[in-house]
């Protein structure tokens, strides 16, 4: 034992441990990918279940149906005269009937201004007060005017106000159920949940008039659909990436499937024949989702509130009605009427693969974790680096290891100013972009992304043409090398914390920047012209070009797209690529340029490296 | 509703006056609400002298109650169960003024007499222990975080000018479940034990499957002027009923949805047709007494003063009432209400027919009156931190000012700031110093007392006045919490006590006692409670550290005792070990038998 322990601190100034940290990144790197690769499996994943047994999804009759249809029918004719309407409108009319229904009601005006845009309406609820309920616990049930593809939510109001009809006879309701009708699926649901926990701004949104207890979940019906459907697609991404309880979806997975013999398709996978690579695309579809942190739906926004909520969307041509969907509805708030305690049983992080597996969050973070202790490693070791004699010492101390167990003593005094500034100036520059993409209306996006491109690709250039000219004394290897070691340091914290509240974003951030661990200084002309065009390949806008031709849509809808998000729902994704990602980017862009020809200690590197 | 009080009280003021022996008096008030609702009060009341109760004499007073009054030290004793929410906005003004309901949950409030504070916590314990037993509530969990003694919300209902050592307690359990174990026991406090009279009308499943109901017990000692003082027991029992659900039969209570052809639809709309039918619902009343209670009047309790009608209703004069034969009825002269005279062997049996067509709603019920304010409360904020509470008082009356006590007890895990307690008028967004006229706080002790907050505080006419102010949320040891942690914690109704502007005015129509009743409170009303979320702990989490824990443990302790006990000496230093040592004794023996 302590020959070991004698041994290991031999090892420890053995100059051989300074050559491996590139290579323990990059298998870092490596594992975390194939990490993800083996989570479909079956001995990864796991089939889901059901955590909180109050729930009990699927043990009660539903008796929706019969002359519900009539009146169904009925609504149905009432909302399709009011397509084409103005939203003010569509509430006059739609409020008496709610009214009929002998619910309270009460509308909450809202104005959001985003990309030069205004994104304003109005919002009409009613509260289904529990017949012997006290106003504590409330569950709401949302159905969009528009969906998130601003198609008419022809069928699901209807049924919704068919549905409240219903709710209305039984005297079983624990918690008062709250119908929300909204102009739209993001901007209004948003301003809604706001008010309601008071967190809104009471110069765009207004206060809610009529309230009702905590909210214990939320289901929103966009069922614009109007031929008979097969099977029910369940959307469950919340604003930047946070999920609903994993309970609710396998309850509306058991209540669809098991009960109704309604399928239920997740992340648009319409057909999943649970073999690996349908399971491996779910999954990457909802990292995707989770990664962008935009609202994908009407229950988007209630989920940062700890309100665990799903959008149910009929899809396929099958021989399901309106009732069957009614019934899948019926059954859900049954089992949430059920609940006693709020969700906390089951998970909140965790990646579904089909309807029935998941991984959670024990076994995929150490994925996200190892690309983002690569960034870790990498700055330690460039650290301990800079902390060594600089060039022509590296031989001879070799030389000595071989003869004597103790090593050179002798370390260099690192000058901090000089990379410390650089890499707070780098990192308050991201608040320029952060802003003007932010807050710039839609009609000069398109000219200022361009022009932030151009500028962009000169930046490390003139940056590192400053640095290597202007100061008094040039910059020396060991202060890019700081350079490098800070930002990468910066990266692999943000990204380590990231990965614990959403994941994919972490991941992805993390993969995208892998390069920038391996890039170093280069000295000669065709180096740099090879390492710009890898830099410039990899830099956020180039991949914001690419995303955006991949998609079919060009940048600036991408950009109008975050915009709003931004301003509605509070996304911090573009905090995470401009505040994050750029400046560790442009840091490495200066370190690769920084170099000067002939130094040695450079060629030294490359050669190791290579 | 003015008319139905003054009527109900002034039966109490003359039964006050002229009945100084014990007696014993019951009646229902039907009152019909929009939106197919019926309220039924029912109001038993019996009373016995003080001579006999000291003495032990019962007739009517119910005996078990009065020993553990007895034995308490208990001059006046008010208890309420309550389950469901009054809707203001569409039913009006609460029955009795709100005098006779509690908040969600069971509340209980009483005068002890007692020459200290520690002799009356003493006897409250006692007290609420007993009543824990007598009416299986959780009384007992009425302990001194609960308790609280309000200095400006109660007044006595009774007669105390000869005790001057009284001590008010009040207690709230607002997430007790008020159900059938509860009323089975209030029901035996009665002479007639629901066997006979109204009281065979309540019945478990249909009192519970109520909107709204409130069982309320008051116990009092009334002095008429020149009589012999009483103690009075009355025993209300409020509900709103939904006449829809009531009148489903008891062997198929699902509500499915009824065949195409008996939906009402409106024939008006033009797609009107045999598949489609847009709903003409609550379009007017119809019932039978047996309908919706499930059961008739049998007949009347033999003991009940036969002066007072058992059942009234209240619907205009307009409206027919079919009633069973030989039952007399008797309208009252407002024209709003009617009375029935029932012959004590003989079934009650009540109908009110459909209304017809082309008459207008307005006949239909007694519109309800206006309450004196609307209040309404909830949390703001959000996360496990910090909160707010915001009540909405909103003053209906277009010239008056409402002047009230607005008083909160709060659990101590909710951890007022008073500097941000401000009343702010719709509309302004500056607080209002003016509004708030005095308050009485009395901070929480963690673990051992609540927060007692009593506000008085004035509304002007036709305005809406927001009272708002912050707290924060305590982290509980991890023993606190109960088994259902993650549901919330319940936070009792606010009391909001209407002081009567002219004292003399409303009570000069009565006796001296019910004067002293309502001098003080004009009307009274409780706000819904809330469910406040605290941080919950993972309960899985102490587990994961025990087990990381002793494991840890096991292993340093494992190595460090080794190393501790064990004796190190240096290799050249020590015994030869290995090969050579047992090569070495082998020889050692050979020789030694080689020497033999």
């Amino acid at each position: 034992m302590p020959r070991l322990l004698a041994s290991a601190l031999q090892l420890r100034r053995d100059p051989r441990i300074l050559k491996l940290p590139p290579y323990v990144s990059l298998l870092c790197i490596l594992v975390g990918v194939a990490w993800l690769f083996l989570l479909p499996l079956d001995q990864y994943s796991r089939r889901t279940y059901i955590s909180e047994n109050a729930l009990l999804p699927g043990q009660v009759h539903t008796y929706f149906g019969g002359s519900d249809q009539n009146v169904f029918r009925a609504y149905k004719h009432e909302v399709n005269e009011l397509a084409g309407k103005s939203n003010t409108d569509v509430n006059d009319k739609l409020e008496p009937i709610v009214k009929g229904l002998g619910l309270k009601t009460a509308r909450q005006n809202f104005t959001y201004h985003a990309a030069g845009h205004t994104y304003s309406g109005e919002n009409l609820y009613a509260i289904l007060q529990a017949p012997r309920g006290d106003a504590t616990e409330a569950i709401v049930l949302v159905a969009a005017w528009e969906n998130v593809k601003h198609e008419i939510n022809r069928n699901g109001i209807p049924l919704a106000l068919t549905l409240l009809r219903y709710f209305k006879r039984w005297s079983l309701w624990s918690k008062d159920i709250i119908l929300l009708i909204t102009p739209d699926s993001i901007a209004g649901p948003q301003a809604w949940v706001d008010a309601y926990h008071d967190a809104h701004d009471p110069s765009r949104v207004s206060s809610l008039p009529l309230k009702s207890g905590l909210l214990q979940g939320a289901i929103a019906i966009d069922y614009t659909q109007e031929t008979r459907f097969e099977s029910v697609h369940i959307v469950y991404d919340g604003v930047n990436g946070q999920l609903p309880n994993l309970d609710l979806i396998n309850s509306i997975v058991n209540i669809a499937g098991g009960q109704m013999g309604i399928g239920v398709a997740l992340q648009e996978m319409w057909h999943h024949d649970n073999g690996y690579p349908d399971r491996l695309r779910t999954m990457l579809r909802g990292m995707l989702k989770q990664g962008l942190g935009l609202a994908s739906g009407a229950h988007s926004s209630f989920i940062p509130y700890h309100v665990d909520a799903v959008t149910l969307r009929p899809f396929g041509d099958g021989w399901q009605d309106e009732m069957a969907m009614g019934r899948v509805v019926e059954g859900s708030f049954r089992s949430l009427n059920n609940l006693l305690e709020h969700l906390h049983q089951s998970f909140f992080f965790y990646l579904l693969m089909q309807r029935e597996r998941f991984v959670s969050i024990g076994t995929y973070l150490p994925s996200a974790m190892l690309v983002a202790a690569n960034f870790t490693i990498m700055a330690i070791a460039l650290w301990v680096k800079t902390g060594q004699p600089a060039e022509g010492a590296a031989p001879k101390t070799k030389t000595e290891t071989n003869t004597t167990t103790t090593t050179t003593t002798t370390t260099a005094e690192r000058d901090l100013f000089l990379p410390l500034g650089v890499v707070a100036l780098i990192q308050s520059l991201s608040i320029i972009p952060l802003y003007l993409f932010n807050h710039a209306p839609e009609s000069t996006l398109t000219t200022l992304f361009i022009a932030f491109t151009a500028l962009n690709t000169l930046l490390p250039q003139v940056l590192s043409h400053l640095l290597t000219t202007l100061p008094t004394t040039p910059t020396t290897p060991h202060q890019f090398n700081l350079i490098k070691s800070f930002s990468l340091l910066l990266l692999g914290m943000f990204l380590s914390t990231l990965a614990t509240l959403n994941f994919s974003l972490a991941l992805i951030t993390g993969l995208l920047a892998s390069p920038l661990s391996f890039l170093q200084p280069c000295q000669t002309r065709a180096g740099k012209v090879a390492a710009t065009a890898l830099l410039n390949a990899v830099s956020p806008t180039a991949v914001l070009l690419a995303g955006a031709a991949y998609w079919g849509t060009d940048v600036t809808s991408v950009l109008k797209e975050a915009a709003v998000a931004w301003q509605v729902c509070g996304t911090y994704s573009p905090v995470v690529v401009w505040c994050v990602w750029w400046p560790a980017w442009v840091a490495g862009g200066v370190v690769v340029l920084g170099g000067r020809p002939g130094t040695p200690r450079g060629v030294g590197n490359k050669e190791k490296m290579g | 509703m003015r008319q139905f009080l003054s009527l109900l009280w002034l039966s109490l003021f003359s039964f006050s006056i002229f009945a100084s022996a014990a007696d014993y008096h019951e009646q229902l008030n039907l009152r019909p609400l929009p939106l197919s609702s019926l309220l039924a009060s029912f109001n038993f009341r019996s009373n016995t002298t003080l001579d006999d109760f000291d003495k032990g004499n019962f007739r009517f007073f119910p005996r078990s109650l009065a020993q553990i009054l007895q034995h308490a030290g208990t001059r006046e004793l008010h208890l309420r169960f309550s389950l469901g929410r009054w809707d203001a906005e569409t039913w009006g003004a609460r029955p009795w003024d709100g005098a006779r309901e509690g908040g969600t949950g069971v509340e209980l409030w009483a005068w002890l007499e007692a020459d200290t504070d520690e002799e009356a916590d003493h006897k409250w314990l006692t007290l609420t222990n007993a009543l824990s037993g007598l009416f299986c509530a959780s009384l007992n969990f009425i302990d001194g975080t609960r308790t609280t003694r309000p200095v400006m919300s109660f007044q006595p209902e009774g007669d105390h000018s000869t005790v001057t050592n009284m001590h008010l307690l009040y207690g709230v359990l607002p997430h007790e479940v008020v159900c059938t174990e509860n009323l089975t026991p209030f029901l035996k406090l009665l002479p007639c034990k629901g066997k006979a009279g109204i009281a065979t009308l309540l019945d478990g499943h249909k009192l519970f499957d109520a909107s709204w109901q409130s069982m309320a017990i008051d116990i009092r000692p009334i002095c008429p002027p020149g009589g012999e003082c009483v103690l009075q027991i009355e025993q209300t029992i409020d509900m709103v009923l939904d006449i829809d659900r009531s009148k489903r039969p008891r062997d198929n209570p699902i509500p499915r949805p009824p065949p195409g052809d008996q939906l009402p639809c409106d024939t008006s709309k033009p797609y009107n047709s045999h598949d489609t039918c847009f709903p003409a619902d609550h379009t007017n009343q119809e019932w039978t007494l047996s309908q919706i209670f499930g059961k008739t009047v049998k007949g009347t309790c033999p003991l009940a003063d036969s002066t007072i009608p058992p059942v009234c209703i209240q619907v205009p004069d307009s409206r027919s009432v079919f009633v069973s034969k030989d039952v007399h009825e008797k309208k009252n002269p407002d024209g709003l209400s009617r009375c029935f005279d029932i012959a004590p062997s003989t079934e009650l049996e009540m109908m009110l027919p459909r209304l017809d067509e082309g008459a207008s709603t307005t006949t239909d019920i007694v519109t309800p009156e206006t309450p004196l304010l609307y209040a309404e409360r909830s949390f703001t904020g959000h996360g496990q931190e910090r909160g707010g509470v915001q009540t909405i008082l909103r003053n209906p009356s277009p010239d008056t000012a409402v002047e009230f006590i607005y008083m909160e007890s709060l659990p101590w895990f909710m951890r007022i700031y008073l500097h941000t307690m401000e009343a702010r008028v719709a509309g302004h967004s500056h607080a209002n110093k003016s509004l708030i006229q005095q308050v009485y706080y009395r901070p929480a002790l963690d673990r051992a007392r609540a927060t007692q907050l009593e506000v008085r505080m004035r509304v002007p006419p036709a305005s809406t006045v927001f009272l708002t102010y912050d707290f924060e949320k305590s982290i509980l040891r991890y023993t606190e919490y109960p088994p259902d942690a993650n549901r919330g914690f319940d936070v009792a109704a606010a009391v909001i006590t209407i002081l009567d502007p002219q004292p003399e005015t409303i009570g000069s129509h009565g006796g001296g006692a019910a004067k002293s009743a309502r001098r003080f409170a004009a009307y009274t009303l409780r706000t819904t409670s809330l469910l406040c979320s605290l941080p919950t702990p993972d309960f899985s989490m102490p587990y994961n550290v025990i087990i990381f824990t002793s494991t840890a443990i096991a292993l340093t302790f494992g190595g460090m005792f080794n190393i501790l006990v064990r004796r190190f000496v240096a290799a050249d230093e020590g015994p030869e070990a290995g090969l050579a040592v047992v090569l070495g004794r082998l020889k050692g023996r050979l020789r030694g038998m080689l020497k033999r």
